[in-house]
């Protein structure tokens, strides 16, 4: 890159633009690999892809996390063949409840909040709004909000592991001199990553 | 690496959301999000149906199969079989059906008994395809 010569605004929206376009081919793939998973139950997902969407919150704000999120969706479920399927929008209508879910709380608790506090959240959503898509359209028994509290739980786990996973991955990237500027916004925190 | 090692990586404010979240995951589980109890013990014996009951009135019933006689019981609105001649007794191990849709099942001695409807007196709609 001819960085040197080109203004700095420039250069951090390229970098902005090059980062999103990685994080959102990375979410797809992630995405697709977790569908190939043996799965011991059907609805039952890690959610791998969020770590990307946690990456690009954390990075490049709120509207950063709703372009790798949705595209990620649409990109994986035409991969997959399942574009307008139940199953895609089991996936959208999850996707939006825990995109709301984390954009509010990390608006809320900006400086406080990290990864892991804002993955909870996002899973807890998506289980949710995949319920509620599913007593919706597919099958309408309320008896359906049985498995509630077994996915909350399940969600639980999956938000931690993803949020760690996502600080992990913030951690080493920060690392590197194309993150320099964001670096201080995220050491700005209660508590600093190594 | 601790097993605990974790807990450090998160913010203070995380541990204090996961604390409180953790909670209200613990606290779903005692949500009243149990099926509605059913109000009618249905058996069936080779697709056709040999008996209907209310799920209200105790009884004992002797229910005709292959094999001999089952014994049904339907005592507080629940139905148990409690005497079989199949070996295994598979049946009397599935305990008792008290919700609408919950299923006991003799197969040695062909003997479906589910249990239908809604004790709120109004029907519940059957499925989404039927509807």
């Amino acid at each position: 890159m001819t960085s040197s010569v080109v203004d700095p605004l420039e250069l951090e929206q390229v970098r902005r633009r090059v980062f999103l376009a990685l994080f959102v081919a990375l979410a797809v793939a992630l995405h697709t690999v977790e569908v190939l998973l043996p799965n011991p139950l059907p609805w039952f997902r890690i959610g791998l892809a969020n770590i990307l969407a946690l990456a690009a919150l954390f990075s490049y704000g709120i509207q950063a996390l709703w372009i790798v999120s949705i595209s990620r969706i649409l990109i994986g479920s035409l991969l997959l063949g399942s574009l307008f399927s139940p199953g895609f929008l089991l996936s959208l209508g999850g996707g939006f409840a825990a995109n709301l879910l984390m954009s509010s709380g990390y608006k809320l608790w900006q400086t406080k909040i990290g990864p892991v506090g804002v993955s909870v959240l996002g899973a807890l959503g998506h289980v949710t709004g995949q319920l509620l898509i599913a007593w919706l359209i597919v099958i309408r028994h309320p008896s359906i909000w049985m498995l509630l509290p077994f996915f909350l739980l399940f969600a639980l786990i999956s938000g931690i592991v993803n949020g760690l996973a996502a600080d992990y991955l913030l951690g080493s990237l920060y690392k590197h001199p194309a993150f320099a500027g964001l670096k201080a916004k995220y050491a700005t925190r209660d508590s600093v990553q190594d | 690496m601790k097993v605990i090692g974790w807990v450090e990586r998160l913010t203070p404010f995380d541990r204090k959301l996961l604390v409180v979240v953790a909670v209200l995951v613990a606290l779903s589980f005692l949500l009243p999000l149990r099926q509605n109890a059913g109000a009618r013990v249905v058996v069936s014996s080779d697709d056709r149906i040999v008996f209907v009951a209310s799920l209200d009135k105790d009884q004992r019933v002797e229910l005709d199969g292959p094999l001999g006689i089952t014994i049904l019981q339907i005592e507080n609105g629940a139905a148990r079989i409690i005497s079989s001649p199949c070996s295994q007794k598979i049946c009397i191990g599935m305990g008792e059906a008290r919700y609408s849709g919950d299923l006991l099942a003799c197969v040695p001695n062909q003997l479906v008994i589910t249990i239908e409807g809604n004790s709120d007196g109004e029907d519940a709609e059957y499925d989404f395809i039927s509807r």
